[in-house]
C-alpha cells in the first residue's frame, strides 16, 4: 500500500470518531455516503504535482504536517461590508441563525443549512465527483453549507449574501457543501464572501443546477486570512436558455484554488466566468476551469486578470471541451496578468478539446509588466510615481470589473481592489 | 531659467548627446531644428527625466536648481512640460481623470488647494473650447484611438491646463493640418509671458511663422552646430542641413 500524506492519514484515522459528531450521525444513508467519500479519498490522497491538473499548485505545505504556523496570520483586508438585501452567515463553517437576515426573502425561496438537512434525514444522492479527491474528502467530512432552492419563475430582487467567516485560534479544517438549485425561469444574484483570521483550511464545494431559462449571477469575494488555505470547487449545470455568470475576486489566503466545472446542457445557454486576483507576498492563487459544451448552440466566455506583487504566484488553467456534435458553439477565454515585481510569477495553460467542426473558439494568455512609456507619460505630467503606478493597475483591472453586471457589486469590488492597491 | 552646460547623454550604451550648451532666459523662445536622429527628442527626454537616458557628463540648472537631481514628476511640478513627439496611449485611464489627477498633483505640490470636480470641469471645458477640442474626447481613454492630430492637440490642451514655466515642444506641429497648426500655435502663444520660456523642436519653418522664436539652433549629431535668429530657419529651409553644418 502506498503511503498517504500525513494530513490524509489524519483524516482517515479520525474518521470513525468524526462520524459520530458530524451532522447526520446515526443516519445510515448518510454514513454510507460519507464512508464512500472517505474510501475514494483514501485511494486518491491529496493531489500532488505529478497530477497534470495540479502541476502548478503544490499542496505539500498543507498536507505534509500541521498547518504551517510560521506563516504570519495577517488578518484579511478590512473594508466596509456590502449592504445585501438578505444575508446568510456561517461562523467557522457553521450556520448562524442569529447573524443571518433572511426575513425578507420572497416566497418561493427555500433556504436551509446542510447540517439541518442532514440531521433531518434528507436523502442525499452522491454528486458527481469525477475522481476529484477534494470533493470526495468533502463528501466524507461535510459539516454545513447552504441549501438553496428557488422555485420556477421566482425572481429574487436584490442581492443575497452568503458570508463564511472563520476565526480560528487553532488550526482547523472546514468542509462546506453548498447546493444551489434554480428551477426554470428563476433568477438570483448571489454574493459569496469568505473572510477570516488565523490558520485554517477551508474546502467549499458548491453544486449548482440551473434549469431552463434560469439566471444565476454568482459573485465571489475571497478574503481569507493570509495564512489560510482555500480550495474551492464549484460545479454548475446549465440547461437550455439558462445563464450562469460568475465573477470571482480573490485577494486573500496563503494558497487558494478556484476550480470550476461548467456543463452546458442546452441550446442558447451561457456560461460566463470572469475574475480578478490580486496577490502579494508569497500568496498563491490558482484558477482552474473546465467548460463542457455538451450540445449545440451555446456560448461560454471567460476573462481573468491578475495583478501580482512580491513573490506571489498565479495560475490559470482553462479548458474548453466541446463534445461531438455540439455544433455552433462559441467558447472564448482570455487570461492577462500584470507582474509588479521581478519575483512574481504566473503560469497559464489554456486548453481546447474540440470534437465538433462548426465551432468558434479562442483563447489568449498574456503577462507583462507595467508599461514604462505610460508610466513616464503620467510622471511627466506631475503625477507621483506611486500614484501613477496605481492608476495604471486600476486601468488594467478596469475592463474586467466592467464585466460585473450588478452595479452595487461592481462598485463594491472596485472599492475592494482600490483598497488592496493602497496596501501593496 | 535653464542652463545646459556641456551635456553628454547615452541611450542604450550609445552616446547621443555629445556636449550641448544652451541657455534659455525667462520669456525667450528657442527653436531647435536638425536632421532625423540628431538627438532632439533625446534632449527633451533628458530634460524631463526619462529612465534609460543616462547623463554621462555636464550639468543642467533649472531655476537655480540641479535639474538632473529631480524625479520626472518633481520636474513637471516645478514647471517643466514636455509635449511628446509621440504621445502615449493609456487604455483604461479616462482623459478627464488623467487631466484632473495631473493638475491636482501639481497644485498639491505647490501647496495650492486642489480643484473639485466642478471647478475642474469648468476649466477644462474652457481650455478645450479655445483649442477646438470636443468634450467627448475627455471621456475617452488617454490618446487611445486619437488621430495623430488629435493627440498633438491633446498635448497642447494639457499644457494650457498645467501652465508650465518651461515648455518643451517636440514636433508638436507634425501631424497637424493647417488650421489645427494655427489653433495649436495660438494655444502656445496664449501662454507666452515674460516669465515663461519655450524650447520648440521642429522640422518646419512654417510653425515658426506662428510661434516666432528669439533664437534658432541647429542640432546635428548630438551637438549644437549653429545658432542664429529666426532668419536661420528660413536659410535652413532653403539650403538644408548639409550646407549649414558644413559651413
Ligand atoms: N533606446 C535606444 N537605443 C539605442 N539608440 C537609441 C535609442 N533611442 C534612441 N536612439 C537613437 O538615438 C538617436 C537620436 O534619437 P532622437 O529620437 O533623439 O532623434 P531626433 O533628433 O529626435 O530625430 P527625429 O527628427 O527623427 O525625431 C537616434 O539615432 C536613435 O536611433
Ligand atoms: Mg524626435
Amino acid at each position: 500500500m502506498k503511503t498517504l500524506s500525513p494530513l490524509a492519514q489524519k483524516y482517515i484515522d479520525r474518521f470513525d470518531s468524526a462520524l459520530e459528531t458530524l451532522p447526520g450521525a446515526g443516519d445510515r444513508n448518510i454514513s454510507t455516503l460519507r464512508k464512500s467519500g472517505l474510501e475514494k479519498f483514501s485511494k486518491l490522497d491529496f493531489p500532488n504535482k505529478r497530477i497534470e491538473e495540479w502541476r502548478f499548485t503544490n499542496l505539500a505545505s498543507l498536507t505534509k504536517g500541521p498547518a504551517n504556523e510560521d506563516q504570519p496570520s495577517t488578518p484579511a483586508l478590512k473594508h466596509d461590508a456590502f449592504k445585501a438585501d438578505y444575508e446568510v452567515v456561517f461562523e467557522n463553517g457553521v450556520f448562524s441563525k442569529e447573524k443571518s437576515r433572511l426575513e425578507k426573502l420572497p416566497e418561493g425561496v427555500r433556504l436551509t443549512s446542510l447540517a439541518e438537512e442532514l440531521g433531518g434525514g434528507a436523502v442525499f444522492s452522491l454528486d458527481e465527483d469525477d475522481n476529484r479527491a477534494l470533493i470526495a474528502l468533502n463528501t466524507a467530512y461535510m459539516q454545513d453549507g447552504l441549501c438553496l432552492h428557488v422555485s420556477e419563475n421566482v425572481e429574487v430582487p436584490g442581492v443575497l449574501a452568503i458570508r463564511f467567516v472563520t476565526n480560528s485560534s487553532e488550526p482547523q479544517n472546514i468542509h462546506i457543501r453548498n447546493r444551489i438549485t434554480l428551477d426554470g425561469g428563476a433568477k438570483l444574484t448571489l454574493l459569496e464572501e469568505h473572510e477570516g483570521n488565523g490558520h485554517y483550511f477551508v474546502n467549499p464545494v458548491t453544486m449548482i443546477h440551473l434549469s431552463d431559462g434560469a439566471e444565476l449571477k454568482h459573485y465571489k469575494h475571497q478574503n481569507e486570512s493570509l495564512a489560510a488555505y482555500h480550495i474551492a470547487l464549484t460545479d454548475c449545470e446549465v440547461a437550455a436558455n439558462a445563464s450562469y455568470k460568475n465573477f470571482t475576486l480573490t485577494h486573500g489566503a496563503r494558497l487558494s484554488r478556484n476550480e470550476m466545472k461548467t456543463s452546458i446542457l442546452g441550446a442558447d445557454a451561457l456560461s460566463k466566468l470572469d475574475g480578478a486576483y490580486l496577490l502579494d507576498g508569497n500568496q498563491h492563487c490558482d484558477t482552474t476551469s473546465l467548460t463542457e459544451h455538451k450540445v449545440s448552440q451555446n456560448v461560454s466566455e471567460q476573462v481573468y486578470k491578475g495583478v501580482l506583487a512580491g513573490k506571489s504566484h498565479g495560475v490559470f488553467q482553462g479548458k474548453i471541451h466541446i463534445f461531438p456534435d455540439a455544433q455552433q458553439v462559441s467558447g472564448d477565454q482570455l487570461s492577462k496578468a500584470l507582474l509588479l515585481s521581478d519575483e512574481a510569477q504566473v503560469d497559464c495553460k489554456p486548453e481546447l478539446e474540440i470534437y465538433a467542426d462548426d465551432v468558434k473558439c479562442s483563447h489568449g494568455a498574456t503577462s507583462g509588466e507595467l508599461d514604462e512609456d505610460a508610466l513616464f507619460y503620467l510622471q511627466a505630467r506631475g503625477i507621483p510615481t506611486d500614484q501613477a503606478k496605481k492608476m495604471l493597475v486600476a486601468a488594467f483591472l478596469g475592463d474586467v470589473l466592467e464585466e460585473i453586471e450588478n452595479d452595487s457589486v461592481r462598485q463594491y469590488f472596485e472599492v475592494l481592489s482600490a483598497s488592496w492597491l493602497e496596501r501593496v | 531659467m535653464l542652463e545646459i552646460k556641456d551635456l553628454h547623454a547615452e541611450v542604450g550604451g550609445k552616446e547621443i548627446l555629445k556636449g550641448i550648451n544652451l541657455t534659455i532666459n525667462p520669456g525667450e523662445i528657442h527653436a531647435i531644428m536638425g536632421p532625423n536622429g540628431a538627438g532632439k527628442s533625446t534632449l527633451s527626454y533628458v530634460l524631463s527625466g526619462r529612465d534609460g537616458y543616462e547623463v554621462t557628463g555636464g550639468s543642467v540648472t533649472y531655476k537655480g536648481q540641479d535639474l538632473l537631481d529631480m524625479d520626472p514628476d518633481e520636474r513637471a511640478c516645478s514647471g517643466i512640460f514636455l509635449a511628446f513627439q509621440y504621445p502615449v496611449e493609456i487604455p483604461g485611464v479616462a482623459s478627464a481623470t488623467f487631466l484632473k489627477t495631473a493638475l491636482n498633483a501639481q497644485r498639491k505640490f505647490r501647496g495650492e488647494e486642489e480643484l473639485d470636480a466642478m471647478e475642474f470641469l469648468k476649466l477644462v471645458r474652457e481650455k478645450s473650447k479655445e483649442l477646438d477640442i470636443k468634450d467627448d474626447m475627455l471621456k475617452r481613454a488617454v490618446n487611445v484611438g486619437f488621430s495623430g492630430g488629435e493627440k498633438k492637440r491633446n498635448e497642447v490642451l494639457q499644457m494650457s491646463l498645467l501652465e508650465p514655466d518651461l515648455m518643451l515642444l517636440d514636433e508638436t506641429d507634425s501631424g497637424l493640418d493647417i488650421d489645427a497648426l494655427k489653433v495649436a500655435a495660438d494655444g502656445v502663444n496664449r501662454l507666452r509671458s515674460p516669465e515663461r520660456s519655450a524650447l520648440v523642436i521642429t522640422h518646419y519653418q512654417r510653425l515658426l511663422d506662428y510661434i516666432v522664436p528669439d533664437f534658432v539652433h541647429v542640432l546635428a549629431d548630438g551637438k549644437i552646430v549653429k545658432s542664429g535668429d529666426k532668419s536661420l530657419a528660413l536659410e535652413l529651409e532653403e539650403k538644408g542641413y548639409t550646407d549649414i553644418s558644413a559651413a
